[in-house]
Parts: C-alpha cells; sequence; structure tokens
C-alpha cells in the first residue's frame, strides 16, 4: 500500500517536473519544420544527423579523446589538489602564506590560461592535458586547505586526549571531516574541467568534439554544428548527474550524520 | 622576526616570494626563453600596455560585455524567478528545465551564437546573459520558497494580504538568496566575457589575449593574465564588502 503510494508521488513529480522540457523540443520540432533559415535547420534534420554522427560513427575519433583529456587532467587535479592541500592545510602559518598566491590563481579564467599552455608546450594533448589539470587543481586546493583547516575544535581535543600521533590526526580525523567541503570543490573543478576541455580543444586545432563543433560552425556545417552543440550540452549535463552520483555515494556516511542531528 | 611579521603581512611577504621564484625559474630554468615571461617582462609589457588606447578600448569592450549582460540577467532572473517561486507547481515545473540549462556551460554553444549572432560585443553580452540568466532565476525561487513557514502561517493567522507576505516574508528571504547567486554571477560575467573574446572573437580583453599568443609574445600574455587575476581578486574583494552592506541581516 505505502510502496503504491510513494510510487504514484513519484510518478507526480516526474509528470510536473517533465511536462515543460517535453513542450518546449515539441514547440522546436514544429517551429523548425519547415524553417528555411539557414541558421535554425529543422530539429528533425538536426536529429537525423545527430544519429549519423554520434550513434556511434564519430565517437571513437572525436568523443573518446576529449573524455580522455577530461578525465586525466581532473584525476591530476584531484591528486595535487587534495595532497598539496592537506600538507598546506594542516599548518596554520603555511595556509596564511599560501593562499594570496592561490587566490591569485583561482581569479584567472581557467580558459584564459589556454594561450600560456600553448606558448609553452604547443598544441597538441599534453597541453590540453595541463590545461585542464591546471584550472582544476584551485578550487580542489582552496576547498581541501578550508575543510582541513575548519575540524571542529573538539575532536581535535579529543584526538589530543586519546593521544592520536599527527599522521593518525591528519588521515583519521581531519581528512575524513573535510569530505563535504572537499567535494564541493571537486564539483567546482568538474565543471571547470569539463569547460576548460572545450576551450582547449576550440583554441587548438585538430582532435576532439568541441574542435569538431567549432570547424563546423567556421565552414558552415551548420547542421553539423547542432549536434555537436547539442551533445556538448547533454554531455555536460549527463556529466554533472555523474558527479552527483558519486557525491552521493561517497558521503553516504556524511548525509546520514546530518540526517540524525 | 616578531617585528617583521607586524610590518609585513604574510600576503605581502608570499607575494614578493612568489614574483623572485617567478623571475628566477623564467631567467634560469628550463622554461626560461620565448614562450616564457618572466615576472620584470610580464609587469614591463603590462605598464607598456597602459600607455596604449588600443589596451583600453579592450578593457572596456570587456567591461562592458560583462556589466550590460550581468544587468540584463538581474532585470529578467529576479521577478521571473519571484513569479516562479510564489507557486509549489510552476517552482516544481521549471525547476528541472532551468537546471539542465544553468549546467550547459556558455562555452558549448558558443559555435552556434558566433553563426546566429556573428563574432561581436552583442554575442558576448547574450553569453554572459545565457551564463547567469537559469541561475539567478532558480536561487530566486528557491529563495521565496524558502521563506520561514511558522513566520507565513503567523502572518496568515494575522490575515495579512498576499502583498505583505510576499514583502515581509517571500522578498527578504529571497534577497539572501539572490545575493549570493549575484555574488557567482558578477565573477561569471567577467569570466564568460573574457572568454567570448577569447574563442569567439568577440573583442575585448579575451581577444587581445588570443591576439597576442596566436603571435607569439610571451610576454604580452603573462600581462593580460595578470591583469585577469588582478582584476579577479579586485572585484571579488569588492562584492563581499557590498554584500555585507546591502544584505547585512543574512547573518553573515
Amino acid at each position: 500500500m505505502k510502496a503504491l503510494q510513494r510510487f504514484w508521488r513519484w510518478v507526480l513529480a516526474v509528470l510536473i517536473a517533465g511536462w515543460l522540457p517535453v513542450v518546449l523540443v515539441a514547440w522546436w520540432w514544429n517551429a523548425s519544420a519547415d524553417s528555411q533559415d539557414p541558421f535554425f535547420p529543422p530539429l528533425e534534420t538536426i536529429w537525423e544527423q545527430f544519429k549519423v554522427n554520434w550513434l556511434f560513427a564519430n565517437v571513437g575519433i572525436h568523443l573518446v579523446p576529449s573524455m580522455q583529456n577530461l578525465f586525466l587532467g581532473f584525476a591530476i587535479a584531484v591528486s595535487v589538489g587534495i595532497s598539496l592541500g592537506v600538507l598546506i592545510g594542516a599548518s596554520e602559518s603555511a595556509s596564511r602564506y599560501v593562499e594570496p598566491i592561490i587566490d591569485f590563481f583561482r581569479a584567472i579564467p581557467g580558459v584564459a590560461l589556454v594561450p600560456v599552455f600553448i606558448l609553452l608546450l604547443g598544441l597538441d594533448s599534453t597541453m590540453r592535458t595541463a590545461s585542464i589539470a591546471f584550472a582544476a587543481t584551485m578550487p580542489i586546493l582552496i576547498a581541501t586547505i578550508e575543510g582541513v583547516r575548519s575540524t571542529n575544535a573538539v575532536l581535535l581535543d579529543t584526538a589530543q586526549v586519546f593521544s592520536l600521533t599527527r599522521p593518525q590526526v591528519l588521515f583519521r580525523v581531519r581528512l575524513p571531516n573535510a569530505m563535504p567541503i572537499v567535494f564541493a570543490g571537486l564539483q567546482v573543478a568538474f565543471q571547470i574541467a569539463f569547460i576548460v576541455t572545450v576551450a582547449s580543444e576550440y583554441l587548438g586545432s585538430g582532435f576532439g568534439l568541441g574542435a569538431f563543433t567549432l570547424i563546423s560552425s567556421d565552414s558552415f556545417m551548420i547542421v553539423d554544428a547542432w549536434t555537436g552543440v547539442l551533445l556538448l550540452g547533454l554531455l555536460g549535463y549527463a556529466l554533472s548527474l555523474l558527479f552527483d552520483l558519486v557525491e552521493r555515494l561517497s558521503l553516504r556516511w556524511y548525509y546520514g550524520q546530518k540526517k540524525l542531528a | 622576526m616578531a617585528t617583521v611579521r607586524r610590518v609585513l603581512p604574510p600576503g605581502v611577504v608570499s607575494t614578493v616570494i612568489a614574483l623572485l621564484v617567478w623571475q628566477l625559474i623564467g631567467s634560469f630554468g628550463p622554461l626560461a626563453g620565448d614562450s616564457f615571461a618572466t615576472a620584470t617582462e610580464a609587469i614591463a609589457a603590462l605598464v607598456e600596455f597602459a600607455g596604449q588606447s588600443m589596451f583600453w578600448t579592450a578593457v572596456w569592450e570587456t567591461l562592458q560585455m560583462a556589466v550590460i549582460g550581468f544587468v540584463v540577467s538581474v532585470v529578467v532572473a529576479v521577478p521571473v524567478g519571484i513569479l516562479i517561486g510564489l507557486s509549489r507547481f510552476s517552482y516544481r515545473s521549471t525547476k528541472f528545465t532551468f537546471d539542465f540549462l544553468k549546467v550547459i556551460p556558455p562555452i558549448v554553444v558558443i559555435p552556434i551564437a558566433i553563426l546566429v549572432i556573428g563574432p561581436n560585443l552583442t554575442m558576448g553580452i547574450a553569453l554572459v546573459i545565457f551564463a547567469n540568466v537559469f541561475a539567478i532565476a532558480i536561487q530566486t525561487a528557491y529563495g521565496v520558497r524558502d521563506a520561514d513557514p511558522v513566520l507565513l502561517e503567523t502572518m496568515r493567522c494575522y490575515r495579512m494580504s498576499l502583498a505583505q507576505q510576499i514583502r515581509y516574508a517571500r522578498l527578504p528571504s529571497a534577497a539572501v538568496q539572490i545575493s549570493i547567486a549575484l555574488r557567482i554571477a558578477v565573477a561569471a560575467s567577467i569570466v564568460v566575457a573574457v572568454v567570448s573574446g577569447l574563442v569567439g572573437g568577440a573583442g575585448g580583453l579575451g581577444s587581445l589575449l588570443a591576439l597576442t599568443q596566436s603571435s607569439g609574445n610571451a610576454d604580452q600574455t603573462y600581462a593580460i593574465i595578470l591583469l585577469l587575476g588582478i582584476l579577479g581578486i579586485a572585484v571579488s574583494r569588492l562584492i563581499v564588502r557590498a554584500q555585507r552592506r546591502i544584505v547585512f541581516w543574512s547573518g553573515r
């Protein structure tokens, strides 16, 4: 009985959330159906071309390299950001000295650093990975420092009473305690990593989904450009959903704790 | 040492050290060469820029895109957000759509924007609006819905009109959320204005950056990066200060 009730409530929620996107897409489909405007081709044409391009003919040459750069760059950012952040955050004076420098780097748009990396490393995928990693490190670093520093004083006192060693305090008290804040940083970093991935492909020539889309646009292959934009948009949304899922799974203990409190 | 610390705040010390390290890396390390600018070279290039009207035009164009885009976003998104937030149905109907559009980074639509609008200031403004409008609307609506339920019940008990409920319960609650959204939006506006220039050729500092990089002038490239960093810090300091004054009841 209760399960049934919950099911209907869920159906209702989906209906309420879903009618607007359905109406919008239907409107786009119909309004563009006999479009002669070269810049706004019919949605049906875009969809046909989308199937030709991305189910799954060009996935291997354009999408896979983009995702490789994205995840490799992000992985580097996570390991560098968290380990440096823990080191800096563990010392009160170190963080006071380092923070202005980090603030400066965070203030620079990640995309604006791509030209610097192009000058240093050229146009290949090392440049892309390096740009992604550098831009994504900053928010993780800041969040980790903040998280490690903001450990509850009572917890630290308790740790001292039980005479935990410094590494024990760091890894078993400070770091778990920092995780919710670190995850907020990771989320920002992941968005930045995605943006820089696309930007590095726009600016550097050649492979990748971004490059495909911009080249299509520049050479007036308008339907192709639309399919690229559509795929990039869907990808951006899907990746953010994936990130939410990972966060929910890894911070289960934290949400449980919050519910109790 | 203690007196040194009192005279020199840590920020100044670390900035000086960072500049020295930068200078040394650029002069002696494996990075030394034409593709890397030292601190002195970058600062010299920035000073040289300051004497050129073309540079100030670029700064002005970037600020124009950011400010106009930001203002339009706020003027459109705040009223829409308030309207959406007033009813549970409209809030829940629009949330998914707005969240979806909010997550899509504006850089993704640049190839289409170049075709439809063309690489100019209007495109930059449109991208700034696209970047901000959904996030501000959804946050405003959330603030309106987030008003204290006990307060609303009390107002209903005293037969206060809907207008009064909006004025004294919904809007103050929304204002806190709006101020958070705007703080993010200001920073995002500048970033998007720069990026539309850099990637989309919309003009301003972004386009200047693309030009200096493609002509291989590392000194000027680093000078612009330096400026962007300083600008970013200055803007975020200003916002924090303004927020403390305007939304003083937010408890921060």
